[in-house]
């Protein structure tokens, strides 16, 4: 397996705090690959760094995504390169239909991939399908993006968001943080249909709720803005017997 | 649509226009009339005067501002309830980008005499530019005890969240930028307008 995402000494700002202190990682193509660490070691962060949220400032480093220098790119062009972020508080908005909304959003990686729209009746059928699997309905298609959905809900459309922009690389933000026991399973379910030799997951957790619907292929274990312990899916175990200080 | 400042009167029932050079309009609506326009302000002042003569007359006016390069533009609409039993409703929104300046001033006034009625007034801005400015100046004059009114004004950039959060999914700066700016106005202006809306936004998103 080669490497699809690479960082390096990666050390990134919020203000003029220092939450990310030369952390390194690697992730291969395929790979499930869990970030498990306690809250506020800088998981969120890492996530928004390698998204281009501007409200992080990067200092020292690089990320490298498929070779290329993901640093220079805007937000919008890192998504259409494959990098996809589930949130762990999906964003409202109003007035926006979800429908409409991911047509724009295919579109614009039609776009960027030299292809021509996708027509409205093949959109439909593209987007019925992968709907009817995560159990969204009809209404909740025609309804504002995340508006006055609950928070189970908002994660399951966002799995579904992930489903329907095929990315090659997927982020899950604290996907399993307040949700109840179905939304995890669809959640888990979305993933393990996805995984595919040439897709990796990054899944961003503190506990093994996900984990154990979705078992990773490598596990790293995050503290204080840096990667201290990579391994397999037995560190899973040990964060769950003895918590984040033995390692 | 080829006019830069283009209006819409969808009803008048009973409704006598005083004055109008398409920047400066004066409106009486009788007994049980009805008024309702739209008015798309981009480069040219507007004043409206609405007076509410008789009982049951009622207005909605809806007001959208697109401003952008160093224009300034000033809207007023005052409306009177000059009798009792009447309604009315001021719905403006609007984006200023670049270094334009908006100056909104919307009153409402409800004499002594003129009880029972309802009258409201809501804006909101978007300002898309450190020097883009949008003034707004709602004034309530109610002089009547037993009335129903409510105004509300707010002003603020876009949600810098909402645009990250489009651009994750693919969508270009100015791609996310005229979707939120459409779901902004909604469906505040009516279909007739809309190409001069989308040329708009295409240009300054």
């Amino acid at each position: 397996m080669t490497a699809l995402l690479e960082i390096k000494d990666l050390h990134a700002n919020v203000g003029n705090k220092e939450i990310l202190k030369g952390l390194n990682l690697t992730i291969k193509a395929g790979e499930v690959h869990a970030i498990m660490g306690p809250n506020g070691c800088g998981k969120s962060t890492l996530s928004a760094v390698i998204t281009g949220n501007p409200a992080y400032t990067v200092t020292a480093g690089e990320i490298l995504f498929k070779g290329e220098d993901l640093l220079k790119m805007t937000p919008d062009e890192r998504a259409n390169k494959g990098v996809f972020l589930a949130f762990q508080h999906p964003i409202e908005l109003p007035g926006v239909g979800l429908a409409q909304f991911l047509k724009a959003a295919l579109n614009a990686k039609r776009k960027a991939n030299g292809e021509e729209p996708i027509d409205a009746v093949q959109f439909m059928k593209y987007m019925n399908v992968r709907a009817t699997a995560l159990g969204i309905s009809n209404e909740m298609l025609k309804r504002p993006v995340n508006v006055g959905f609950s928070g189970g809900e908002k994660k399951r459309l966002e799995t579904f968001q992930m489903a329907m922009l095929e990315p090659d690389f997927c982020i899950l933000d604290e996907m399993d943080s307040g949700l109840d026991v179905d939304a995890l399973k669809v959640v888990g379910q979305g993933v393990s249909v996805m995984r595919e030799p040439k897709r990796s997951f990054m899944i961003i957790t503190h506990h093994d709720d996900l984990l154990q619907y979705v078992t990773p292929d490598q596990v790293s274990i995050m503290r204080d803005g840096q990667i201290i312990k990579t391994g397999g899916p037995e560190l899973v175990e040990q964060v769950e017997a003895s918590g984040y200080d033995n390692f | 649509m080829t006019t830069s400042n283009p209006f819409l009167i969808h009803s008048q029932e009973n409704v006598v226009i005083k004055n109008s050079d398409d920047k400066s309009w004066v409106f009486e609506v009788g007994k049980d009339g009805n008024l309702w326009a739209d008015f798309l302000q981009m480069t040219d002042d507007l004043k409206v005067v609405v007076n509410l003569q008789d009982v049951n007359a009622r207005c909605q006016i809806n007001c959208a501002y697109l401003t952008n390069k160093n224009n300034k533009i000033n809207i007023d609409i005052k409306v009177l309830h000059k009798s009792k039993n009447t309604t009315s409703e001021q719905h403006i929104k609007g984006i200023a980008t670049d270094e334009s300046r908006v100056s909104f001033k919307g009153i409402i006034e409800i004499p002594k005499s003129s009880q029972k009625c309802d009258g409201r007034q809501h804006h909101r801005g978007l300002v898309l530019s450190p020097k883009a400015k949008i003034e707004a100046t709602p004034q309530l004059e109610i002089w009547a005890d037993d009335v129903v009114c409510s105004h509300g004004s707010a002003i603020g950039p876009l949600d810098v969240n909402q645009l990250f959060y489009l651009q994750t999914r693919g969508l270009s700066e100015s791609e996310a930028k005229k979707i939120l700016l459409s779901s902004f106005l909604g469906d505040l202006m009516p279909e007739e307008f809309s190409d001069t809306i989308q040329q708009w936004m295409d240009e300054n998103a």
